[in-house]
């Protein structure tokens, strides 16, 4: 870190791009992209799912070849974009970090660290630990992470396991202004108050003169820590810009192609006062006695941090989490289902936050997946009729504006907004009454975003009602009609639209966690 | 109603060509493009179909020119490699059922060997009826299936752990019984169904076809199947959408029990006697075999009954036209074995090639 640059280092920049296309049989993922980055800059790289940026760095990676005719230059190195590979992008500089950091939990950091590059061992084989100790303690030094090197990164906060990663992939870098960092949607899996430890983390080593490359979903980190903004869409640069003095609707713009007035809909007022859902007292998991009402065409926000047993509110209403205690009553009916069946049958439909592991038969097809919540319906006369859901596959992929090019595709092939609007179809074809969504639109791009809750809106208008989790606080503040805050098992605070902004569920999520926190240390 | 399915139909597909053509535009640019998509044509063609080509190849050159090509395709020697590998068809078309809701089950070919025994035993020691014998195999091969199902889906042990002792405790319950001794039947009708034709066909050759239509029907028309392959895929999405995953994956076992213990009768039938030393592990794995050889064709990527009987088939006949070229005994475990690597070797390089497409 002795010899550091800032942001005056010349104008040759750290990477470049030129005329980089990727084609695949029937679609051309990159379209002749040319981009540079400068020096010591984060630069955001932006897009719509389906706009090119994964390619984009599976081709920065080596995962992909480029089609012939581009060129990718990193520093001095050169190569042609249909000539790279794992071995040439690590050579050149590039180091990738992506969402999930793949650090191991249960092993200590200093393994962690050496798992990349290698143990160094004694003449007869053993592990140098001592030396590998040191080192470990000079990374954690050099990047500033709050852990030592003989702690499991099991233990260290989210953010801090990210920056391990980050540690790792740097850790045989020289100078700090060596290379290019690319970090692959780091925040999505951190909550709200990890992810401002990493940003500021990440500023600090562009400031030392690091380069960064950051793709993201969540416009405010591009606005807070980026110096430049990439936009593709449809495989296509659609342009770069410095961020200073930018808004978020300027990049949703650049993103969707078009101004878009409202990312989210109306949704339309609360007519009845009839309740939908009562829930007394209700204690499952860490949920220590909820109380709330629903009432039918509502929806109803849940506030949150991590841990506050906002998905286990969920699950116990769907009757995938096993109540310990409590009162639910559905139409004024008391209810008690023991398992998911008799909650669908209740007409309960649940969205999981995991879509991966909780919702996608991945290698199974669009078809399959879109009608799991009800094959059943199509087995009539003593066999299953693939005509039928077929047709209706293909009435729902034009209903919720998916992207595919048949209903018998791979789900796993769809992207990350397609496959939750087939998840969301998968649902709201049962027309339920009532429907719960756990965070609905995680590492999901604008416009899918906006068709999501349009379908949503659609079923609140025929009389579902909803229950949305979001840790996403301004989507909350735009779709719900009242919001209730979880904290450390109970609702903490209700806030009523059109009270509701996302400032104010941040301080009260924080706060209730925080007073709760206290009364038990004093009690 | 119907309209309006129409034309949501018609709409898809049109943005399907939107699709195709924005990516073959005449923009489209480096001239590989073409090939590349030709490629893509034809890749899972042949992914689908390449066990079968290879099948018809194989068939072609030992019943036209390599050694002895009258007697491969003499209709004493057709029917025979067809009668001898009805059995071990219908083991491999119990042990795809567990495997398709992603467990194993190593007691298949245990199953057999025990309710071939049980069969021949309550004919020829007991003298009870062929009905009654029928019905005691199926009763063991439910209670095998349900023992080994509860294991599984409800103790949740380890279905490899599960089946692999289960098949041990089978084998040394067969050896308390026999001591090792064979026992032969004389049931005329049993005798019939193993040696018999009907219409130039082996007899047996329709028990096969039976199950076969059966397991088709199970794991490709009903609910039933489609959630076995859905708890395959992801049970943990499965029990979020309502199914019963324990039960489920129960019921497999139970399902592939019942089938082992039907081709276990069969299998007296086919040998006029029950072997100790024949069930086991010697008929499980090929059974697995055929079960893995079968994923990677018609359906690739999903074990499935057409490309089980294929896969069966096909390295029935190819032992069979090795055999009559005087290729000595050993072919036999190495053939199979090699088969099935290299045509799961040959499926994972093609699938990957897919997943690298999407």
């Amino acid at each position: 870190m002795a010899q550091l640059h800032g942001d005056a280092q010349g104008s040759a920049p750290a990477l470049r791009v030129t005329s980089l296309s990727k084609t695949f049989p029937g679609t051309r993922a990159l379209d002749d992209v040319s981009l540079e980055v400068q020096p010591g800059h984060i630069h955001a790289l932006l897009g719509g799912n389906g706009s090119g940026k994964s390619t984009l760095i599976k081709v920065l990676a080596g995962v992909y070849h480029g089609d012939p005719g581009g060129e990718i230059t990193v520093g001095t190195a050169s190569a042609h974009s249909d000539k790279t590979s794992p071995q040439w992008a690590r050579q050149a500089g590039l180091h990738f970090v992506h969402q999930n950091p793949g650090v191991f939990p249960t092993m200590t950091v200093a393994e962690n660290m050496a798992i990349g590059r290698g143990f160094e061992t004694t003449g007869i084989g053993s592990i140098k630990w001592r030396a590998l100790k040191r080192r470990t303690a000079e990374l954690l030094e050099r990047f500033q992470i709050q852990a030592t090197p003989d702690m499991p990164v099991g233990l260290l906060r989210p953010a801090d396991r990210t920056m391990v990663a980050i540690a790792r992939a740097l850790q045989d870098q020289e100078g700090g202004h060596d290379g290019v960092l690319v970090l692959d949607e780091p925040t999505a899996s951190l909550p709200a108050s990890e992810v401002d430890v990493l940003l500021t983390a990440l500023r600090r080593y562009a400031a030392a003169g690091q380069t960064i490359i950051f793709v993201t979903h969540r416009l405010d980190e591009v606005i807070a820590i980026s110096d430049r903004v990439s936009v593709l869409r449809d495989g296509r640069h659609v342009a770069t810009i410095d961020t200073e003095g930018k808004n978020e609707m300027d990049l949703v713009e650049l993103i969707v192609g078009r101004a878009l007035d409202r990312v989210f809909p109306e949704m339309p007022p609360v007519e009845s006062e009839e309740a939908a859902l009562e829930v007394r007292g209700l204690v499952a998991g860490p949920l220590r006695g909820v109380d709330f009402t629903l009432r039918k065409g509502e929806v109803l926000g849940i506030a949150g941090l991590l841990g506050s047993g906002r998905t286990e509110l969920l699950k116990a209403l769907f009757g995938a989490y096993p109540l310990a205690a409590g009162q639910v009553l559905l139409d004024g009916q008391p209810v008690r289902f023991k398992g998911v069946e008799q909650a669908m049958d209740a007409g309960i439909a649940y969205i999981p936050e995991d879509r991966a592991a909780e919702a996608a038969f991945l290698d199974m097809s669009l078809r399959e997946n879109v009608s799991a919540s009800q094959v059943r319906h199509y087995w009539r006369g003593l066999r299953h009729r693939h005509g039928a859901e077929g047709v209706d596959a293909r009435r729902s992929i034009t209903d919720y504006m998916v992207k595919a090019h048949s209903d018998q595709q791979p789900f796993g092939t769809l992207s990350g907004g397609n496959q939750q609007k087939v998840v969301l179809a998968r649902w709201l074809r049962r027309r339920p009454k009532l429907l719960l969504l756990d965070e609905p639109t995680q590492g999901v791009d604008v416009n899918a975003r906006a068709e999501i809750y349009g379908a949503v809106r659609r079923a609140v208008e025929e009389g579902t009602s909803v229950i949305v989790v979001t840790s996403d606080f301004e989507e909350l503040s735009r779709v719900a009609d009242r919001v209730i805050v979880l904290a450390h098992g109970r609702v903490v605070a209700q806030v009523a639209a059109p009270h509701i902004e996302p400032h104010r569920l941040t301080e009260l999520a924080f706060a209730s966690a925080g007073d709760t926190t206290r009364k038990v240390a004093a009690s | 109603m119907t309209t309006a399915h129409t034309s949501a139909g018609a709409s898809t597909d049109e943005t399907e060509v939107a699709v195709a053509s924005s990516g073959l535009g005449p923009d489209a640019g480096p001239r590989t493009a073409p090939a590349r998509t030709l490629w893509s044509r034809v890749t899972p063609l042949l992914e689908q179909y390449g066990l079968l080509i290879l099948f018809l190849l194989m068939f072609f050159i030992f019943a036209s020119f390599w050694d002895r090509p009258a007697t491969f395709r003499s209709g004493a020697n057709l029917r025979s490699v067809l009668g001898t590998y009805s059995v071990p068809g219908v083991l491999a078309l119990a042990a795809i059922v567990p495997l398709v809701c992603g467990q194993f089950d190593l007691t298949v070919g245990s199953v057999a060997g025990l309710t071939a025994l049980s069969t021949a035993a309550a004919l020829t020691r007991f003298e009870y009826s062929l009905a009654v014998a029928v019905v005691l195999a199926v009763a063991i091969g439910l209670a095998v299936g349900l023992l080994n199902g509860y294991l599984v889906a409800y103790v949740g042990v380890n279905a490899f752990i599960t089946t692999l002792g289960m098949a041990s405790v089978i084998a040394g319950l067969i050896t308390l019984y026999t001591n090792g001794d064979t026992i032969i039947i004389g049931d005329r009708t049993l005798g019939a169904l193993g040696a018999d034709n009907f219409l130039g066909i082996p007899m047996i050759l329709y028990a096969l076809a039976v199950v076969a239509i059966v397991v088709y029907y199970l794991l490709g028309h009903t609910p039933f199947g489609r959630y076995l392959h859905s708890i395959g895929s992801n049970p943990t999405a499965a029990r979020l959408v309502g199914l019963d995953v324990r039960r489920l994956v129960m019921l497999s076992f139970v399902l592939s029990a019942v089938i082992s213990a039907i081709a276990g009768v069969l299998l007296v039938a086919r040998n006029g006697n029950a072997n100790p030393q024949v069930g086991g592990q010697i008929l499980t794995l090929p059974a697995l075999a055929a079960a893995f050889l079968g994923a990677t064709a018609i359906r690739p990527g999903r074990f499935n009954v057409v490309g089980t009987l294929l896969a069966v088939f096909f390295v029935a006949f190819a032992l069979s036209g090795l055999n009559l070229n005087d290729v000595s005994q050993w072919i036999t475990d190495f053939f199979t074995g090699a088969a099935l690597v290299a045509a799961v070797a040959l499926s994972t390089v093609i699938g990957r090639r897919r997943a690298g497409a999407s």
